[in-house]
């Protein structure tokens, strides 16, 4: 290991030491044909915290990942110290000393938090472990990050923001140069990322580098020197702090020239009662929603990954567990509350799930099959599958949505994204649902695909459904929307209206760099 | 103390303070609340309570008791091994049934045990081959590895039970040796140690609970999980082939078809002992306490006169009751009651 | 404000174009093996069989192969149920197959024929409904509950009967049954034809069976569907069950005595039949007719063991070595298929 590996053991940074430890070149990554990062280049220095920001699918954590050895480049190489990475060794990339803390946790839920630490690289004595020293290192690596938690205790009972403080601990116990933090705190309160925030910047003072990628605003400005912006896989600016104001911030995020296509907006929505209507919700990641849609009305759920929508509609609809609150569908002033998610079904309810391919589709059936699912009551009579009006049924359906090439027959595996979400639309289209329920509508689907999912999503409001679109899609929430939820950390904290809504005023809300009369 | 004391302010919850006067008591506590073996114990609380009431044989004959729950736990903590990594070994019994043939079809008894050994080595890793190579998933891997050694069994016995060469080392075999423990006993104990500071000293074996509690994480952290899924497979392949020379030695001859009740008790051993099968959680201790009580609930049973047919019953549902009473199951199972109990009262409107 | 995420802003070299086709080729093949697989194989042993094998192909010899295959044949096909919802299998076959033989020719000489089979249908559906909670609402693995099950049930069957042999009234219906021929038939073997295509239109043309196979094919999209999975579960190894317990008196009826060994291998020659038919033991791809063709083929290979003098060992072994390597090529077919 070179020199700086003991860098967090105390070496104070010469305020003229700028010599970046690690720099990115040009990098490109693709995935199949998209293109995730292009030609991004950065470079940290010793005792720097860099902030990586950009929307969701911006490209932050690809670029990340290919830091951290994770992913190798297409184009483009990491150093390291001056020193080529190995492209896409991960080991090679730890011993270089880059450390990456997960978005997603990745420890061992029964192995305790001293063994947790030291994963991988287990300190043993002729092949048995050396407890004493296992113990010793993490208890160095909690100390230096000032976390303190019980050596033995299993991850499995330790608290989410423990178990994120023990993951920066395991980072830390590698001795890194560079550490590479993901969102770290998503899932924190605010007093334990205030800490979080404090312990970083206290690690940089002893020369570690850091990249810290947020798309929380106030966190980037209360410990980040320089920002990195990024904008569909693209470097849109990289600057110091003291040039970067929050405004601009968000600006470079959205960047778009904001020519929303308003044309296509609904004009003048024809708005009835409340339809569906959720009251003191709670679940996990959910704390205390009152949310209304109404016949004809478009709400959209706008916010970050992570801030609890997906979580949200779930428990709305009872598909996951709720904790508290009641939700309720009102038709032809009739009131029923929703009490499980068949109840939801049963009372007119549509849900297209976020995950396509595992939640929402049955990808080894056919499209006709997949159409019938949640339609087969009224497809078959005394139990039997009415096959030729199920194939007319789908072929209508197919038709509807627009489904190319229109081969009911066929695989849904072998569509692509964007027909096989038009086959999700169908299969619910069917049922001509008063109330439809839809999570990130768009993503991964090609252009031309949007376009007419769009479409359709109109149509249905315009025939009365109440609608509750989740996306992070902010061109798409601000077309599609007559009414926008903003939600962080589980709690609404911005409704606006069609008008009003401008994708920077959802950015700051939902970053936390505005906190706006929550009405 | 196990505690880095240094920021007082730090994000931690106050169980962290165990130094106080309820220190101990809440020390007691939490150690008791980290433990996977409950239900093992409460089996055997309710084992020992009704044969003390009703068959004190079990313990007075404790030779016997002490055989059956070696004969029981030799497989199960084999299986342990395996299961502790998320995946199934259900070849153990069949592995038992051909090591013992293979060993009795050897002129040399010591050539004999080694081949048996090796077989059960090579089984194991066959096995490991289909489960991680191959990618099928281990309960069909393993089943047809089952029948194709129960075949194997007929095959090299001629359907018939096989004599050992030296019967006199066999009946020496079965003797006791220190105190009252036969060597069956001593292998057990020799192989509960080695395995208890396998899985939780020895970093291979401790790696197996990274391996079964969360894969992905043990592959970005660079444990060889191929390598760690072999050695399971190959440990419960050991260990089935040495529960298959001890049985095979005991009764001087091999029977090929040894070892069906064997697989059902093994995994019910492991399975009520706390091992979840989706792997990750569990040791050595439950599989220990789980043989325990079952390899007494049959000599409670076998001495009060039941058949063993009604042994099955019981054990069976001891293995049934163990799998649906697993946390993860019985929080499934709370859902979908949920479920049922809500869309009943849903269908009085409130409006 | 296009993103560069679209799709086709940028196309792939040609280097990558070409890895796809040989990629698609290569799916093919093994998917091939997969799926029409058994159709080729099946016409090589038989076409072996009768060129090599001595006996084989005489009027006797395949009246008693498909005598034999029709007791196994409706089992597998009521186990296809299970294995298409992706629980793997119902190994409790075994115990219910001896069970429905006994009570069959037991009852009916004690009671009558009606009661018997009422008595029959009664074990079927708690076998099914048993190993259907546990599984579908309890969410326990499959394998280790029909496991338990076999034992539970079995050690029952063992100590009710003391594990003696039952011989049906040398003129009763049951005899009648198991000895009338239909031209060259017998009548079992038109059973097993008769239930096999009544459990296929089941499995494809009915609401249930429908939600079967989409519950095998992916359990989460089925039940944001709005399905009731638990009942699915229950259901199938409800088919399962009564698929066991038809299988059972054929079975009794074949040779007109019942006992609790009767049935053994029938979970793993079942199995076979039905991963060989190219069902996919991952769930939701496989059909009923697939089975039968396997039971052709498992019948007709372990015929032509027994013809080569190759004993029960053999078969065990023979047939253990069919599931492995059928369900490799289905697993590397899934690997090339998700690549």
């Amino acid at each position: 290991m070179t020199a700086a590996a003991d860098a967090p053991g105390g070496q104070v940074p010469s305020d003229g030491d700028t010599a970046p430890v690690i720099e990115a070149r040009n990098v490109v990554k693709r995935f199949g044909g998209t293109v995730a990062v292009d030609d991004v280049s950065i470079t940290v220095a010793r005792g720097e915290i860099h902030g990586l920001v950009g929307e969701n699918g911006a490209g932050k954590s690809t670029l990340m990942r290919v830091l951290a050895g994770v992913l190798a480049p297409n184009e483009g190489e990491v150093h390291v110290d001056g020193a080529l990475l190995d492209p896409g060794d991960t080991r090679a990339a730890l011993d270089a000393g880059v450390s990456l803390v997960h978005q997603e946790l990745s420890l061992v839920p029964e192995m305790t938090v001293a063994e947790n630490i030291l994963l991988g690289s287990t300190p043993t004595w002729s092949g048995f472990i050396d407890g004493r020293e296992q113990r010793r290192v993490a208890a160095e690596a909690l100390k230096e990050i000032g976390v303190a938690v019980d050596l033995d205790e299993p991850i499995a009972r330790l608290s989410v923001a423990l178990r994120q403080f023990v993951e920066i601990a395991r980072a830390i116990a590698r001795k890194p140069q560079v550490l590479i933090l993901d969102e770290p705190t998503a899932t924190l309160t605010p007093a334990e990322t205030e800490y979080l925030l404090d312990m970083l910047t206290r690690l940089a003072g002893r020369g570690l580098a850091i990249v810290y990628i947020s798309h929380r605003i106030p966190e980037i400005f209360a410990i980040c020197n320089r920002v990195t912006v990024l904008r569909d896989g693209s470097l849109v600016a990289s600057k110091g702090i003291e040039d970067l104001t929050p405004e601009s911030v968000v600006e470079y995020m959205v960047g778009r020239d904001l020519q929303l296509d308003r044309e296509s907006r609904r004009q003048d929505p024809k708005i009835g009662e409340v339809v569906l209507s959720a009251r003191g919700l709670r679940a996990p990641g959910v704390n205390d929603i009152d949310l209304d849609v109404r016949a004809g009305e478009i709400v959209g759920l706008g916010g970050l990954v992570g801030a609890g929508r997906t979580e949200l509609v779930r428990a709305m609809l009872g598909a996951d567990p709720r904790t508290g609150g009641e939700t309720t569908i009102t038709l032809q002033g009739r009131t029923r509350r929703i009490v499980s998610y068949r109840a939801a079904i049963a009372a007119g309810v549509a849900y297209i799930p976020e995950e396509r391919r595992s939640d929402g589709l049955a990808l080894t059936m056919t499209v006709v099959d997949n159409i019938a699912l949640p339609n087969r009551s009224a497809l078959s009579r005394a139990f039997v599958l009415q096959r030729r009006r199920i194939a007319e049924f789908a072929t209508s359906l197919a038709e509807a949505v627009n489904l190319r090439p229109p081969e009911i027959h066929r695989e849904v595996g072998q569509y692509s994204g964007g027909n096989q979400q038009k086959v999700v639309l169908a299969k619910w289209l069917g049922r001509e649902p008063d109330v439809i329920v839809l999570d990130e509508p768009t993503r991964g689907v090609d252009v031309g695909a949007k376009v007419e999912i769009h479409r359709l999503i109109r149509e249905l409001a315009d025939q009365g459904a109440a609608v509750l679109v989740v996306s992070s899609d902010l061109p798409e929430l601000l077309e599609l929307s007559d009414t926008i939820h903003v939600v962080r950390d589980g709690r609404i904290v911005g409704v606006l209206s069609a008008g009003e809504a401008e994708e920077t005023t959802v950015m700051a809300l939902a970053s936390g760099q505005r906190e706006v009369d929550a009405a | 103390m196990s505690q880095t004391q240094t920021d007082p302010r730090p994000p931690s919850e106050e169980q962290a303070d165990l130094s106080t006067s309820d220190g101990l008591v809440a020390r007691v506590r939490l150690i008791l609340s980290r433990r996977t073996e409950g239900r093992a114990v409460a089996l055997l609380m309710v084992v020992w309570v009704f044969t003390l009431l009703f068959e004190p044989l079990v313990w007075t004959s404790y030779e016997v008791t002490l055989g059956r729950i070696a004969l029981v736990g030799l497989v199960a903590l084999g299986l342990t091994a395996v299961i502790l990594m998320g995946e199934l070994d259900l070849a153990v019994a069949s592995t038992l049934a051909v090591s013992g043939v293979i060993m009795a079809s050897f002129d040399s008894l010591a050539v004999g045990v080694l081949a048996a050994l090796a077989t059960g080595l090579i089984v194991g890793a066959v096995n490991a081959f289909f489960v991680v190579v191959v990618g099928i998933n281990s309960f069909i891997a393993t089943l047809g590895m089952l029948f194709f050694l129960r075949g194997a069994a007929f095959v090299i016995s001629g359907e018939a039970p096989v004599r050992i060469a030296d019967v006199d080392a066999g009946i020496a075999f079965g003797q006791p040796v220190i105190g009252p423990l036969t060597p069956r006993m001593l292998l057990f104990i020799v192989a509960f140690v080695a395995l208890y500071i396998f899985l939780s000293h020895v970093r291979v074996g401790r790696e197996f609970y990274a391996v079964g509690g969360n894969r992905q994480a043990a592959r970005d952290a660079g444990i060889p999980v191929v390598r760690r899924v072999f050695t399971g497979f190959m440990i419960s392949g050991f260990i089935s082939a040495l529960a298959g020379v001890i049985n095979t030695l005991e009764r001087t001859a091999a029977d090929p078809t040894a070892g069906s009740t064997v697989l059902l008790a093994s995994f019910a051993a492991a399975i009520i002992g706390g091992v979840l099968l989706n792997g990750g959680r569990g040791s050595v201790f439950g599989t220990l306490i789980g043989a325990s009580a079952l390899g007494m609930l049959q000599v409670a049973l076998t001495l009060s006169g039941v058949q063993v047919d009604v042994q099955n019953i019981v054990i069976g549902s001891v293995l049934l009751l163990a799998v649906i009473t697993d946390p993860s199951s019985l929080r499934a199972a709370a859902v979908t009651a949920r479920g049922l109990f809500r869309s009943r009262s849903e269908r009085q409107p409130t409006g | 404000m296009t993103p560069k995420t679209a799709s086709g802003t940028r196309t792939l070299p040609p280097a990558a174009q070409v890895e796809q086709e040989l990629e698609t080729r290569a799916f093919k093949l093994s998917e091939w093996m997969a799926q029409q697989g058994i159709f080729l194989f099946t016409a090589v042993l038989v076409l072996f069989a009768v060129v090599f094998i001595d006996g084989f192909a005489s009027l006797p010899n395949l009246t008693d192969v498909f005598n034999r295959a029709a007791p196994i044949g409706i089992v597998a096909a009521g186990m296809t149920f299970v294995v298409i919802s992706g629980n793997y299998l119902d190994l409790s076959v075994v115990a219910q197959v001896a069970t429905a033989a006994v009570v069959l020719i037991a009852v009916t000489n004690a009671v009558g024929l009606v009661p018997a089979i009422l008595f029959a249908i009664a074990i079927a559906l708690v076998y099914g409904i048993v190993n259907g909670i546990a599984v579908g609402v309890f969410k326990a693995n499959a394998v280790i509950v029909t496991l338990s099950t076999t034992f539970i049930g079995l050690g029952l069957l063992r100590w009710l009967t003391g594990g003696s042999i039952y011989f049906g009234e040398s003129d009763g219906p049951i005899r009648t049954f198991g000895t009338t021929r239909i031209g060259p038939l017998p009548l079992a073997m038109i059973l097993f034809i008769v239930v096999t295509v009544l459990l296929s239109l089941v499995l494809t043309r009915t609401n249930f069976g429908f939600m079967v196979r989409a519950y095998g094919s992916n359990r989460e999209a089925t039940r944001l569907a709005g399905v009731n999975t638990p009942l699915v579960v229950i259901g199938a190894f409800t088919m399962s069950a009564l698929g066991a317990m038809l299988g059972g008196f054929v079975l009794a009826a074949f040779s007109n005595t019942a006992v609790s060994s009767m049935s053994d291998g029938y979970d793993f020659r079942a199995l076979a039949a039905i991963i060989v038919g190219g069902t996919s033991v991952f769930g939701g791809r496989g059909s009923v007719m697939r089975t039968l063709l396997g039971v052709v083929f498992v019948s007709v290979l372990t015929n032509i063991m027994v013809l080569s003098g190759l004993g029960f060992g053999f078969q065990q072994m023979a047939i253990g070595l069919l599931i492995v390597l059928a369900v490799s090529v289905d697993a590397l077919a899934r690997k090339t298929r998700a690549a």
